[in-house]
């Protein structure tokens, strides 16, 4: 393969509305901040040049070694996971663990690391194998334990997250129809159990998603000076730096979930729009590489990062608008916060490389 | 070849489902946007508002209160800083702990607190409320001090309602008190303005719109947690408009304490004899609880406490009230802010009724100073003539009733100057019957009694000025020949305010005009003040001067022991009786004065115009239960009237 062949190969829209976002990013981390590159743009920034690093290492991997060692990533998550109650840190909730200079929060990467298994193990099944039940329980196994090892943490959003994401793979790798359905009534009929199981603070979010004006100062105050600062943006938005909303803090983690809000005041609908239109060129090319591979695993490895990648942007967006309950979803590439942005990069990473590899069949893998 | 189609089954299946995931996607995207969209250009206004209300709170600022100046821009009533402590609700979490913590500070009662609380609770959360005025140095430096762990904490510079001249002018001034829920649905402007005070009485009462003046709008840009960021002034705060009076302060406090001191002697508070009268003179002990350091000793040596009545001169051309007393008066700064219930009560259940205005709202029967204008009434009517003699014997007799003459021995023959002279019950008696009340009333309306002079106060009395109808009406009962003789010495069912007395002498005394009372100083020329004519013959006026003058004048006057050393003065005494005098009474020979209990006492009256040659100012006094109208009430005004000519000489030098 030449390097003009290369070169030719790489989804080049893609890239550059990565680009795109993390610059819109860094510019709305430089106002969450005052009008300051300290102490979130320059960070961020610089996470995005570690974040491309790993985006072309992990593309430029032969696919092969990816294919070999996908369980490796799944096997790491789940010891970190089950390890976090006793090395793990947070106030309220132990999602971190320290790693030298950095924190890590390994529910992030988890996501992706269940999608990667799924794929590898799905894609290597027989068109036969994929009609028996027999197949799915490892599938319920990958899924399951970091579901509820996330669940227990506690954190709500993001192993509903991964549990969608998963199964999304599962829905696109041809599960027969029937337990499609099955599946529809497991999660329905497992939404009670589910309600009895949830801390007091995580009914209230919901609670107060379905009568926001119940809780203006508690719960709701949140998305109620959210709702605010989007609002009073009107189209045009208020300008750089002169949100009132977010300039004089009324609104709360505007540097990291509410930052698209914070977008929304300052350049209004006309720059949520620009944001929610480049999340669809990449949402676009993801399915288009899916579409374009010629192997299954790469297929389902698009497929599902595109379903995770939607899933943050639908929840935040969900979640800041007042949609959706108050659950922590990040912004993926706008919201300051590292390991989702690292994990995003190498979510598109995958994605790059299955583009760059699209002519490999799944004999190739093997 | 099975394996083939099934691996191009998967395949299709495979590429249908990552389209709909696709499709999925695409559809819960576009619904995003249609939230946004929602949110964003719908509802956009309504956000912007809110917006608006998170950043800036809405403030006003208290406008100050016009003043009240004296004739020499003296001041009556003002207005102090003083630094307020206030609060914003809505920011407080828990209101009953933040007051209970700021109450340690600042002394808090608990009736306070709850005094808080309600008003808090009667109004919306995004206003501010008073929680204390007047901070001292100390109390603001230790709240500064904790002010970043106080949410909603404020303070500010407000005013507060003083009366330099204390109780000395509080019939004039009134006083004002905190706006209360009833006021603020009369004024919804009241509303905003958390220290807003309203005039409850006197000049502050009638003045109240002119005085109150404009809030000014501020908004402040106040970031999540309530701390200002920038100011933006919207309005200014346009201060009340200064009210510059007649009265003259200097006039005023030498009239008081002159009347207050009657005939009596003063003794020191520290005096051990007036401790021991403290104890079981229940009278004297309510003045001295309300702040009154003034004690006498009467001609019989007991201490009493200082006189009560009203006095009150006019500028008989211009009408305007050179000063206005009533005592005993009440300290208004005592209202400024919430009273407390003590002071309340002290002031209400006072003997003597200090937050009474006595001079347009005490009722007195006029006595002999209304023989002026029976005498008037009588001439204008025909029925006599100056030169018209009658002969008292001491009494009348009428029916099968007796009217007794104040002189027992009786005048013998007087005419109208004589009578008026020596007061001459008899000679009116006879002079009132020949005129009918119905003439005696419409020359006392003309003269400016039974009507409100209009000065200003609200509460004003018109008194009572009997006839015919008004008997029928107010009675359903025939007006009797006895009650015109009854009147016709000011007495029965006569009532005036010692105003109206004083507006009657002033019209008398200039001859001409129908002159009304104003409190409010004349700007610019004195003579373009113009009042409607009184068209009494100058033939008729010419008489009145003459006796009234020989009252003081006369060898026979009730008061010609007091006239006015050099410039002369024209007066008539008045002695009301309060308690019928029965005949057994009348027969062991009247019991003096000063012997019967305060209470029973007779009413002194005196009006009075000076100088005689060229009349400018008339003066009304009444000394409540304060004996004879010549020994008491005389001396007080001419002292009084001497008093304020002697200030106009010497403005003039």
């Amino acid at each position: 393969m030449s390097a003009l062949q290369l070169l030719l190969r790489l989804p080049w829209l893609l890239l550059i509305s990565i680009s795109v976002l993390v610059l819109i990013g860094a510019l709305a981390l430089y106002s969450a901040s005052e009008g300051s590159w300290s102490p979130w743009a320059e960070r961020q920034l610089l996470r995005a040049a570690v974040g491309t690093v790993l985006l072309f290492l992990t593309a430029f991997i032969p696919t092969r070694w990816l294919y070999n060692w996908s369980y490796l990533g799944i096997i790491l998550i789940v010891l970190f996971l089950a390890a976090l109650p006793f090395i793990g840190i947070g106030v309220g909730a132990t999602r971190w663990i320290t790693l030298g200079p950095f924190n890590f929060q390994p529910s992030e990467p988890a996501k992706l690391a269940v999608i990667v298994a799924l794929s590898r193990y799905l894609s290597s099944q027989t068109p036969e194998q994929m009609q028996s039940i027999l197949t799915y329980f490892p599938v319920l196994v990958f899924i399951t334990v970091p579901f509820s090892l996330i669940l227990i943490q506690p954190d709500l959003g993001t192993s509903f997250m991964l549990l969608i994401g998963g199964l999304a793979v599962v829905f696109v790798a041809g599960l027969p129809r029937r337990y499609v359905l099955a599946v529809i009534l497991a999660f329905l009929a497992g939404l009670p159990i589910l309600w009895s199981q949830l801390y007091n603070y995580q009914k209230a979010r919901i609670l107060t998603f379905l009568n926001p004006d119940t809780d203006q100062l508690g719960a709701g105050y949140q998305i109620a000076q959210s709702k605010i600062a989007l609002g009073s943006g009107g189209f045009f938005g208020k300008g750089f730096l002169m949100g009132s909303q977010s300039q004089l803090n009324y609104l709360p983690e505007k540097q990291t979930d509410f930052v698209f809000t914070m977008i929304g005041e300052e350049f209004g609908f006309i720059g949520n729009l620009a944001v929610l239109f480049t999340y669809f060129i990449i949402l676009v090319s993801c399915l288009l590489v899916a579409l374009r591979a010629r192997n299954r695993f790469g297929q389902l490895l698009c497929t599902g990062i595109s379903v995770m990648l939607f899933l943050y942007v639908f929840v935040n967006i969900g979640m800041v608008t007042g949609m959706l309950p108050v659950v922590g979803a990040p912004l993926p590439l706008i919201s300051y916060g590292g390991t989702a942005m690292l994990t995003v990069f190498i979510g598109l990473g995958l994605v790059v490389n299955v583009a760059i590899h699209q002519h490999l069949h799944d004999n190739d893998l093997l | 070849m099975k394996k083939r189609k099934e691996q191009k089954e998967l395949s299709s299946t495979m590429t249908r489902r990552m389209l709909m995931v696709g499709a999925g996607q695409i559809l819960l995207g576009a619904s995003l946007v249609g939230r946004l969209y929602q949110l964003q250009i719908s509802q956009t206004d309504n956000y912007r508002r809110l917006s608006e209300r998170n950043q800036f709170d809405k403030r006003l600022i208290q406008a100050p209160r016009g003043r009240l100046l004296d004739v020499h821009d003296r001041l009556l009533a003002g207005n102090s800083e003083v630094f307020e402590l206030r609060v914003l609700p809505s920011r407080v979490a828990d209101l009953n702990q933040w007051l209970r913590r700021v109450g340690k500070i600042v002394g808090l009662r608990p009736a306070e607190i709850k005094g808080i609380l309600k008003t808090i609770a009667d109004q919306p959360d995004f206003l501010e409320v008073t929680v204390r005025t007047n901070l001292t140095q100390r109390e603001l430096s230790k709240l500064a001090v904790l002010s970043p762990v106080l949410e909603g904490v404020s303070f500010r510079k407000g005013f507060r309602r003083i009366y330099p001249q204390g109780w000395m002018t509080a019939h004039i001034t009134g006083y004002v008190s905190p706006a209360n829920k009833k006021d603020i649905k009369e004024n919804p402007e009241l509303r905003y303005l958390p220290a807003s005070r309203i005039g409850r009485a006197g000049l502050e009462r009638t003045f109240e719109f002119n005085l109150r003046g404009a809030a000014g709008v501020e908004r402040i840009e106040v970031n999540a947690k309530g701390k200002p960021v920038r100011v933006l002034r919207d309005q200014q705060a346009s201060s009340g408009e200064d009210i510059k009076l007649s009265i003259d302060v200097s006039a005023q406090s030498f009239a008081a304490e002159r009347l207050r001191r009657g005939k009596s002697k003063t003794v020191p508070l520290e005096n051990p004899d007036v401790q021991r009268a403290l104890l079981n003179n229940a009278e004297l002990r309510a003045h001295v609880t309300t702040g009154d350091s003034l004690v006498l000793q009467d001609e019989r040596g007991r201490l009493v406490p200082p006189e009560s009545g009203a006095a009150t001169v006019l500028d008989i051309h211009t009408g305007e009230v050179k000063l206005l007393v009533s005592v005993p008066g009440y300290d208004p700064n005592l209202f400024s802010n919430r009273l407390s219930v003590q002071d309340w009560r002290r002031l209400s259940e006072h003997p003597r009724t200090p937050l009474l205005n006595r001079v347009t709202s005490g009722l007195y029967a006029p006595g002999s100073t209304f023989k002026m204008v029976v005498l008037a009434a009588a001439l204008e009517a025909g029925v006599v003539s100056q030169r018209t003699k009658f002969d008292c014997t001491g009494g009348f007799e009428f029916g099968d009733s007796t009217f007794h003459c104040w002189n027992e021995k009786g005048h013998r023959y007087v005419d109208a100057v004589a009578a008026l002279e020596q007061s001459c019950d008899v000679y009116f008696y006879q002079i009132a019957l020949k005129t009918g009340i119905n003439r005696i009333h419409n020359m006392a309306q003309r003269l400016g009694l039974g009507l409100t002079t209009g000065v200003g106060f609200s509460d004003e009395k018109v008194g009572i000025m009997p006839d015919r109808d008004w008997k029928m009406k107010s009675r359903g009962l025939a007006w009797t020949p006895g009650e015109t003789v009854v009147a016709g010495i000011g007495q029965g069912f006569v009532l005036t305010t010692p105003l109206q007395l004083a507006v009657m002498t002033a019209r008398i005394a200039n001859r001409k005009y129908a002159v009304r009372p104003s409190l409010q100083a004349v700007t610019g020329r004195r003579d373009s003040v113009i009042f409607p004519p009184l068209d009494i013959a100058p033939e008729i006026m010419d008489v009145l001067h003459r006796g009234m003058r020989a009252v003081t004048n006369g060898s026979r006057g009730t008061a010609r022991r007091y006239d006015l050393a050099q410039q002369g003065m024209a007066g008539k005494t008045g002695t009301v009786q309060v308690k019928r005098i029965t005949k057994e009474q009348r027969e062991k020979g009247i019991v003096d004065n000063i012997d019967r209990p305060w209470k029973e006492r007779d009413h002194a009256l005196f009006v009075a115009f000076a100088p005689y040659q060229r009349p400018k100012y008339a003066i009304s006094l009444v000394v409540e239960h304060g004996g004879s109208g010549s020994s008491m009430a005389a001396p007080i005004a001419r002292d009084i009237l001497d008093h304020v000519l002697e200030l106009d000489t010497q403005e003039a030098v």
